[in-house]
């Protein structure tokens, strides 16, 4: 299902929360809203959600208009919608069956249908002959498995996920992810996926709208983000990615400080030798790495470019003409 | 001795009736009201239906009726004993007043369990298209229960306490038993046994409803 937002606002008294955001979200994709906390994500997340109406603007999936449903309506629209949280929120006076039961049950739905349904998906999300599993006694992640299973047991066309994986430690963070892309393509779903973690777009999703103030900053696929990437607050993102900063031990002094992008093909060219040898400049590699970023290598380089400006500036040219993205590195 | 022992006994069972059945109307009054005064409140509380006039409404008079003097209640409310069981003496009489007495207190213990539940949960709940009610039947009041539980032992504590002092308007009883023999009649033997069925009533009350709250808290 295609999720269209048309200038949504949302304001709290003097803070606007949300502020003119209009975005398409297509269907079956895997799509990430990625800010900082307080850029707005969560209130987008609800209004996209309708669990909160918007001061102004729309909110379609598919055709149908959803943000001004009558109460019989939208309580209707929100069962064919999933969604699943940072704090699992799943029913503690229900074990991990009944917690999958739960939308099946409010929509009165068939007791022996219900049950085959919640052992089908206890098996979907790899917790089979755990149905009868106190809340209290699962993991994190197995929490979250069992909030997934609950979230597509009406066989949703939508699944939101709110910051579905900051409560939990890396590794699980990357089986739950898995886990989603997986069930995504098995579902034909459309995923939504509010985060303030770079790994996790990285990881799962499709394509990204960076979220700043209320307001989407930058918008599109994944791999091209990850390339080249224009707004500043995108930029930060991408640096704050542990594989590229962590590793940077100190800057040189003379010269500037670039970071480099490559993308596909270019990660096996040997394009600094050749922008070195035809233009004098010399690199000081301080950190690269090549991530995979939703199936395409994207290259990432910092590096100081020397031995002086002018040289700097032509290899930087050199480098652009050949299709790497340069960037003016900010202090580390 | 049989005397006393007779007396006793039948006091001790007046009270256990008194108790027992204004625990159960002053629930029957106190719970609905409670989980209105919830979920109507605002939305930063938990409220799933915020309506604020009704609820400031109804919460003052959750209040007046709270910071009433018991005994003052129990007097109060005697021509509607009277309306309803035909006499405003005796142990069903006093049923009544004891029940109004204690329904917003009901009400209060009923509002704040409700109110500890995770806010998140109620969201979720909200997100996968639950109607209000059953936000209300399935969701607040089973994640509520351990702590409803307590809030139940907590009421028929305190209607023990309410209905020692009914006695002193002629409800029956073991208050009344306490001040007609151990107090008027200089017995304290009678007081003593009043006092010590009494203790020994609430202690059995809190020793089960603490079984039934840790019982509910282990299966989750």
């Amino acid at each position: 299902m295609e999720i269209r937002l048309r200038n949504l606002r949302r304001s709290y008294g003097q803070l606007h929360a949300v502020e003119d955001v209009s975005l398409t979200i297509p269907s079956n994709t895997v799509y990430g809203i990625i800010g900082k906390s307080g850029a707005g994500k969560s209130t987008l997340v609800r209004l996209v959600s309708m669990l909160e109406v918007p001061d102004q603007g729309e909110v379609y999936y598919d055709d149908k208009r959803v943000d001004n449903l009558p109460k019989s309506e939208l309580i209707a629209e929100r069962r064919h919608i999933g969604m699943i949280f940072q704090t699992f929120n799943l029913f503690s006076s229900r074990n991990a069956a009944g917690n999958i039961a739960y939308p099946m049950e409010i929509c009165h739905m068939d007791k022996e249908h219900i049950r085959r349904r919640t052992e089908e998906l206890l098996e979907l999300v790899g917790l089979q002959g755990r149905g009868d599993a106190p809340i209290s006694t699962l993991s994190g992640g197995q929490k979250q498995r069992v909030a997934i299973a609950r979230a597509l047991a009406t066989d949703p066309e939508i699944l939101f996920c709110d910051e579905a994986t900051s409560a939990l430690d890396p590794q699980t963070t990357r089986s739950i992810l898995a886990l989603i892309k997986e069930i995504q393509k098995k579902m034909n779903l459309t995923v939504v996926m509010i985060t303030h973690q770079m790994e996790v777009v990285r990881d799962a999703c499709d394509r990204v709208a960076v979220l700043d103030s209320g307001r989407i900053v930058e918008e599109g696929r994944v791999s091209d983000i990850f390339a080249s990437p224009r707004h500043p607050v995108t930029k930060d993102f991408l640096s704050s990615l542990a594989t590229v900063r962590e590793s940077i031990v100190r800057w040189s002094k003379e010269g500037g400080h670039y970071t480099l992008r490559f993308r596909g093909s270019k990660t096996d060219e040997p394009i600094i030798s050749a922008v070195s040898s035809s233009t004098g400049a010399v690199f000081n590699i301080r950190a690269a790495g090549v991530q995979n970023v939703d199936g395409e290598e994207i290259g990432v380089m910092i590096t100081d470019i020397g031995p002086d400006a002018e040289a700097a500036g032509k290899a930087v040219a050199m480098l652009r003409s050949k299709g790497v993205y340069v960037d003016e590195a900010e202090e580390v | 001795m049989s005397t006393m022992m007779n007396l006793v006994l039948e006091a001790t069972w007046q009270t256990a009736v008194m108790v027992f059945l204004s625990t159960i109307f002053s629930m029957l009054l106190g719970f609905p009201i409670g989980v209105l005064l919830h979920v109507t409140g605002s939305e930063e509380s938990g409220g799933i239906i915020p309506h604020p006039v009704f609820c400031s409404v109804l919460s003052r008079i959750v209040n007046v009726l709270r910071s009433f003097p018991f005994l003052i209640l129990m007097i109060v409310l005697m021509p509607l004993s009277r309306l309803i069981i035909g006499t405003s003496i005796g142990t069903m009489a006093t049923v009544i007043p004891l029940s109004i007495a204690a329904a917003p207190f009901v009400a209060r213990v009923i509002e704040s369990s409700l109110k500890e539940v995770d806010p998140g949960v109620v969201q979720a709940a909200k997100a996968m298209g639950s109607t209000n009610w059953q936000i209300i039947a399935k969701v607040l009041i089973p994640e509520a229960l351990p702590s409803l539980a307590s809030g139940v032992t907590l009421t028929i504590i305190n209607l023990i306490g309410y209905s020692a002092m009914a006695g002193a308007i002629g409800g029956g009883g073991l208050g009344d038993l306490a001040i007609r023999y151990g107090y008027q009649r200089f017995r304290p033997s009678y007081m003593v046994a009043a006092v010590v069925i009494i203790i020994v009533m609430v202690e059995l009350i809190q020793f089960i409803g603490d079984r039934i709250s840790s019982h509910l808290m282990s299966k989750r």
